[in-house]
């Protein structure tokens, strides 16, 4: 009996230290050697990125990928702690921003010029402006940048023909005029635009760079006062007054999480969105059928005398400091953003790409002429004059509590007044910038 | 006595160590040696690790910087925290008696002799099972939306449902209803303590002539006091610590109106990074938690009934 117990003591003991060590991860797996690819996107992009690893691998037999994907929503929570304890993946797929948020002061990711990558990662494809955006604060490309993206227009065109209005509309005054259509021909629940709390944000930015002509954010400096700041909430206001958008107690009361999975949006009742170029294809999938969407990229919606808005980088590839391949991360980053084979399983799923082999390679094969994200993001590039600050997405600011969506929230429920909103908004920038230092 | 002690004088002979012997002494020390290894990793270490980070400014990619009562300074004096924290007291106030009424009522129910009694006491148990989970506060998403089921089903009878989701006035009440139909846990104590209340009370109760009513408050409530102040105080803790339901259906929107300090502290750690701040929330939360639970072990006294303690 004692030896049983004994027996029984030692296997729990043996039991839990196994337990333990099986925490950790292993770089080999069924005598191959194994590389992590982490990134977040929706179903297609993972089907793209999982076949296109596939192609590598058949080249690479004693390699095995380990495929980590997600969704985007609580992507950057879980990235971060990774970040944090260094256990990111060996190949990581990064927003723009987080070069600063987190590589700034964690230093994640490898030189991409570094011997170690053996060369096979072939940065000359990329625009030398872009990588520039890539660079650490001692001045090495860290990310290689996929693509370049910004807001832009997108209408329901049934929608809009069901209101009477036959032209998508590409003035202030042309919008306000569809809301008041909307209202009358369709209903008090049909609007011709929808915008939650960050596209309210980026939005009211876009009308003041095109009203005043300066950038939002320079050298850690945010260029508008908050009189100025005021007038872009009374522009916000103004949309919700002549029914252009709905309020958001009307947005947050539908009870969805995004957009897409707004019923209002599949059914046509919200025809418009201003998002990403590159998102277009989620918003298109997303609209019932039965009722023949017409869903096309709008233009250009001239606020004040100039042009405003944005672009940025809208993701990045980075290697991990600890891999033990680097070469082969770099390789596989090179299949998936140069070569033929990769790029033609990736197609368009991370936007119009920057590398200049991928873009022929697109274009030879016939995939972007008459591509909607194609066409989106060449307006976008045209009409947006000003690039990103990279604090403009600091958590304090866009994340769910941040000051973007209290501040928007506070001026549409009107709980608190419109100086108050700018007022808040310049105390919660000025306190991020303040900290980027 | 003395023959006791003059053998205490004779010196011990020296015990050659025994490996073996030692081992069988600590055998139990081994059997609990995984359990101990779990505790002291998961949850000594961060329990004081976490006293230690809430005096300093630790920002995981930034370390720590500064150290002294900064963050407690902070919580106190910025309006979105102290915010969160009455909204935390409105939830733990509003849902842990509605739970416990509701709880108790059910269970009275379902310990008298109905037909088909097992099947609602499975019933009513499942939502503790489902309760907190993702999946559950979608649906309630989904229930409570502006066109949703249950505008829909008040449409029916004429009433025009609010904006649940939307309207700061209702959406803590979204929330405190899920936790609220999470009863069974509660339930479950309730009938175990129900059964064991003596028969005999009752039959000499109605002998006197005291109704259901009147047996239920003088003898059914009495007599199981100190299950209910089991329920209150851990519920209470749970009703604290709530995150999955206001994360996954408001966010801790409208305007902050269903942002409990857990989502905060949420925040604090993997959105901004800021662990220092995360973890005085946390011991903040757990100050005020610990309070709660010595102020209800001391008003004991004073209503709850110990059977084998001559009544106290």
């Amino acid at each position: 009996m004692r030896n049983f117990k004994k027996v029984v003591a030692m296997t729990l003991i043996a039991a839990s230290t196994a337990s333990l060590a099986a925490c950790g991860s292993g770089s080999k797996d069924n005598g191959k050697k194994k590389i992590t690819l982490a990134w977040w996107g929706g179903d297609s992009r993972h089907t793209a990125t999982k076949a296109a690893v596939e192609k590598w691998k058949a080249t690479h037999t004693d390699f095995e990928v380990d495929l980590q994907y997600n969704s985007w929503d609580g992507y950057e929570d879980k990235m971060s702690t990774k970040f944090a304890s260094k256990t990111q993946a060996d190949i990581n797929q990064i927003n723009w921003g987080w070069l600063n948020a987190y590589n700034k002061q964690a230093n994640l990711f490898m030189d991409l010029n570094d011997s170690k990558l053996g060369g096979k990662l072939d940065l000359t494809q990329f625009d030398e402006k872009y990588l520039n955006q890539c660079k650490d604060s001692n001045g090495k490309v860290v990310a290689v940048p996929v693509s370049i993206t910004g807001r832009i227009f997108y209408w329901n065109m049934t929608t809009f023909k069901a209101a009477g209005i036959e032209k998508a509309p590409t003035t202030y005054d042309e919008l306000k005029a569809a809301g008041q259509k909307f209202k009358e021909k369709l209903g008090d629940d049909y609007y011709p635009l929808a915008l939650n709390e960050l596209d309210r944000t980026i939005l009211m930015v876009n009308y003041l760079e095109s009203k005043y002509n300066k950038e939002w954010v320079t050298d850690n400096k945010l260029n508008y006062n908050e009189s100025e700041i005021k007038e872009g909430y009374a522009f916000i206001e103004d949309l919700e007054n002549n029914h252009v958008i709905p309020t958001l107690k009307k947005l947050i009361g539908d009870g969805a999480d995004s957009l897409d999975k707004n019923s209002n949006w599949i059914d046509g009742k919200y025809a418009g969105i201003f998002e990403w170029d590159s998102s277009a294809v989620k918003f298109q999938k997303a609209l019932n059928k039965d009722k023949k969407p017409e869903f096309v990229v709008g233009d250009e919606i001239k606020f004040g005398d100039n042009k405003g808005g944005y672009t940025k980088i809208s993701l990045a590839f980075a290697i991990s400091q600890n891999t033990k391949f680097p070469a082969e991360c770099a390789d596989l980053v090179n299949f998936l953003l140069n070569e033929e084979d990769g790029v033609k399983e990736m197609g368009l799923e991370r936007g119009t790409p920057l590398s200049k082999k991928a873009l022929s390679t697109l274009d030879a094969a016939g995939k972007l002429k008459g591509d909607m994200v194609t066409e989106a993001n060449a307006k976008v590039i045209a009409n947006s004059p000003f690039q990103m600050d990279p604090t403009f997405e600091d958590q304090k600011l866009k994340g769910s509590t941040g000051a973007y969506y209290t501040t928007m929230q506070n001026a549409s429920y009107k709980s608190k007044s419109l100086d108050d909103a700018a007022k808040d908004l310049v105390t919660a920038i000025n306190e991020v910038l303040g900290s980027n230092k | 006595m003395a023959k006791k002690q003059a053998s205490a004088a004779v010196a011990i002979p020296k015990q050659k160590f025994s490996f073996k012997k030692s081992l069988e002494n600590n055998m139990g020390f081994f059997f609990i040696l995984p359990w101990l290894i779990g505790f002291c990793v998961f949850k000594l270490y961060p329990f004081g690790a976490s006293l230690f980070y809430s005096f300093t400014d630790y920002n995981l990619f930034k370390g720590i910087n500064e150290y002294g009562f900064m963050n407690y300074k902070t919580i106190f004096e910025t309006e979105r925290i102290v915010k969160a924290l009455i909204v935390t007291f409105k939830y733990a106030f509003i849902t842990v008696p509605l739970k416990l009424v509701f709880a108790l009522f059910i269970a009275y129910i379902l310990n008298f002799k109905i037909k088909g009694v097992n099947f609602f006491r499975t019933g009513y148990y499942i939502p503790s099972i489902l309760g907190g989970s993702v999946a559950i506060a979608v649906l309630w998403k989904a229930l409570f939306r502006d066109e949703g089921l249950i505008n829909t089903a008040l449409g029916f009878i004429g009433i025009n449902g609010p904006n649940w989701l939307a309207d700061p006035n209702y959406a803590l009440f979204v929330i405190c209803a899920l936790r609220v139909w999470q009863f069974g846990s509660a339930m479950v104590i309730f009938l175990a303590a129900l059964k064991n209340v003596p028969q005999d009370l009752y039959e000499a109760a109605s002998i006197d002539g005291a109704g259901k009513w009147r047996q239920f408050f003088k003898i059914t409530v009495p007599m199981i006091t100190p299950v209910i102040f089991f329920n209150m105080v851990t519920q209470l803790c749970q009703a604290f610590q709530e995150f999955n339901g206001p994360y996954v259906i408001t966010k801790g929107g409208p305007q902050g109106s269903t942002n409990l300090i857990s989502l905060l502290v949420y925040d604090s750690a993997f959105k901004t990074n800021e662990m220092g701040m995360a973890s005085a929330m946390a011991w903040v939360m757990f100050v005020i938690v610990m309070v709660l639970t010595i102020i209800s072990f001391i008003s004991q006294k004073h209503w709850v009934y110990y059977s084998d303690e001559d009544g106290r």
